[in-house]
């Protein structure tokens, strides 16, 4: 007989006993485990559930109720005589010294048949007025217009208020006139600013032989995207496709502060327009043939010649 | 012994980049946004509105503000301070709150998604959920 079965052993009955009240202390501190682990999940899964089934609602509602009612943009109005007589007589200085400025895209050249009227070349602009791009190239394209003829007639808006740079505010070329000795200019605002039956209201129409000069040169290889606006073509020898600086930076200003701001060659506005102006100058008198030297000789067109393509 | 990655620090620490992103688009170009252009999925036009600034202070760098704060209270040595919970829990759901306010924005005011401030709504609602988990870890502990 071995030393082990000497021992005395407990019997059957106590060895199942004590195995079940094991198994019974083990599956109720699974259960209450369990039962902890779905509190937590509570906490967690029903406030999250709740959040997410408010933006649910929120969606449906959305899509259920169609567009929100758009901000009306501003109704153009003619341009503030003091606003008109700033932007179109920038200090020669200031141009000078702006230079380039900050223009992030300048005119591209294109090899097309020179764009003329009257024997002088053309400037074909072609935008809308709620269109926020637009209305930041206007001021520029006015500045370098009006070193070479007059504006008459210019109006005064702002973009879509329910676009990119909301109501960012400028001129408008729609009604106005322009006369120049060298240059001839048409100013095409193909839309308004205010919705009709959710629409934008249209303005002025393209002439045929414009509608297909957009048609050909408003779209690839061109320019990278088919249609934008604003499309601008100088002379048939440069175009501009999109704002050529930051929109940004005449964001929350009147427009009588972004016209002081362009005498001031260290602001931002000053740097954008002015220096867009520049080049947009240079373009210019690339088809005048230098003329009229007084302003294509300016330093400033000068310097920015050079960044033209 | 191993660490133990903190989802709360995860998420809060995306808010915080996603934000910071946001913030310098701000103050320098939206184009800078890489993000469609298009009529429903539109980060430029939203972040450009109106309701992007509340205050005078751009709600990018609200955003920012409020993850680097949930990083600091989601931090390894802060979730040792149980007394802090009430904070995390506070801070979380003030997220959560102000991301359902500026979808309302997105979708009933501007007409426009940002995509990038709708990963920041969803760090904001990771963040409320993981910080839940956490709390609850503590608070729902069986007695000793």
């Amino acid at each position: 007989m071995s030393p082990r079965s000497a021992r005395p052993r407990p019997t059957t009955g106590k060895v199942a006993q004590a195995r079940a009240a094991t198994a019974r202390a083990r599956l109720a501190a699974q259960q209450e485990q369990a039962a902890r682990r779905r509190r937590r999940l509570l906490w967690v899964v029903l406030p999250v559930a709740l959040v997410m089934i408010a933006v649910g609602v929120l969606v449906v509602v959305r899509v259920a109720g169609g567009r929100p009612s758009a901000s009306p943009g501003v109704a153009a109005a003619p341009a503030a005589d003091s606003v008109v007589s700033t932007v179109t007589s920038v200090p020669a200085s200031v141009l000078d010294t702006v230079g380039a400025g900050s223009v992030r895209t300048p005119p591209q050249r294109i090899d097309a048949p020179a764009l003329t009227e009257g024997g002088k070349p053309r400037v074909l602009y072609v935008g809308a007025e709620y269109c926020p791009y637009c209305a930041a190239e206007r001021w520029p394209m006015v500045v370098a217009l009006s070193r070479f003829g007059t504006f008459q007639n210019l109006g005064q808006t702002t973009s879509a208020a329910d676009d990119v740079y909301p109501s960012t505010p400028t001129l408008s070329f729609h009604g106005s006139g322009f006369t120049s000795t060298s240059v001839a200019f048409t100013g095409v605002e193909t839309e308004g600013n205010e919705l009709v039956n959710g629409r934008y209201a249209p303005l002025d129409t393209l002439s045929a032989t414009d509608q297909q000069l957009v048609t050909t040169y408003n779209a690839p290889p061109y320019v990278s995207s088919a249609g934008a606006i604003p499309f601008v073509d100088i002379g048939g020898r440069y175009l501009i496709s999109g704002a050529s600086y930051d929109p940004s930076v005449l964001k929350g200003k009147t427009h009588e502060q972004v016209a002081a701001a362009l005498a001031d060659p260290t602001s931002p506005i000053a740097q954008g327009v002015d220096g867009t102006a520049n080049l947009v100058t240079a373009a210019i008198c690339a088809t005048t043939s230098g003329a009229p030297a007084q302003v294509c000789q300016a330093a400033g067109v000068q310097a920015a010649a050079k960044a033209l393509p | 012994m191993t660490r133990r990655v903190e989802p709360s620090l995860v998420t809060a620490l995306v808010g915080t980049a996603v934000s910071a992103y946001l913030t310098v688009e701000h103050f320098t170009s939206p184009a800078l946004l890489a993000c469609p252009e298009g009529a429903t999925i539109n980060c430029a036009k939203v972040t450009t509105s109106t309701w992007s600034v509340v205050a005078g202070v751009p709600v990018a760098l609200l955003g920012l503000l409020f993850f680097v704060a949930m990083a600091v209270l989601v931090s390894p040595a802060a979730w040792r301070r149980p007394k802090l919970d009430a904070f995390r829990l506070a801070g979380a759901a003030l997220g959560v709150l102000t991301a359902l306010y500026l979808v309302w924005v997105e979708l009933f005011q501007v007409d426009a998604i940002c995509l990038w401030c709708t990963v920041a709504h969803l760090c904001a609602l990771v963040l409320l959920g993981t910080v839940l988990w956490r709390v609850s870890e503590r608070h729902l502990a069986p007695a000793a």
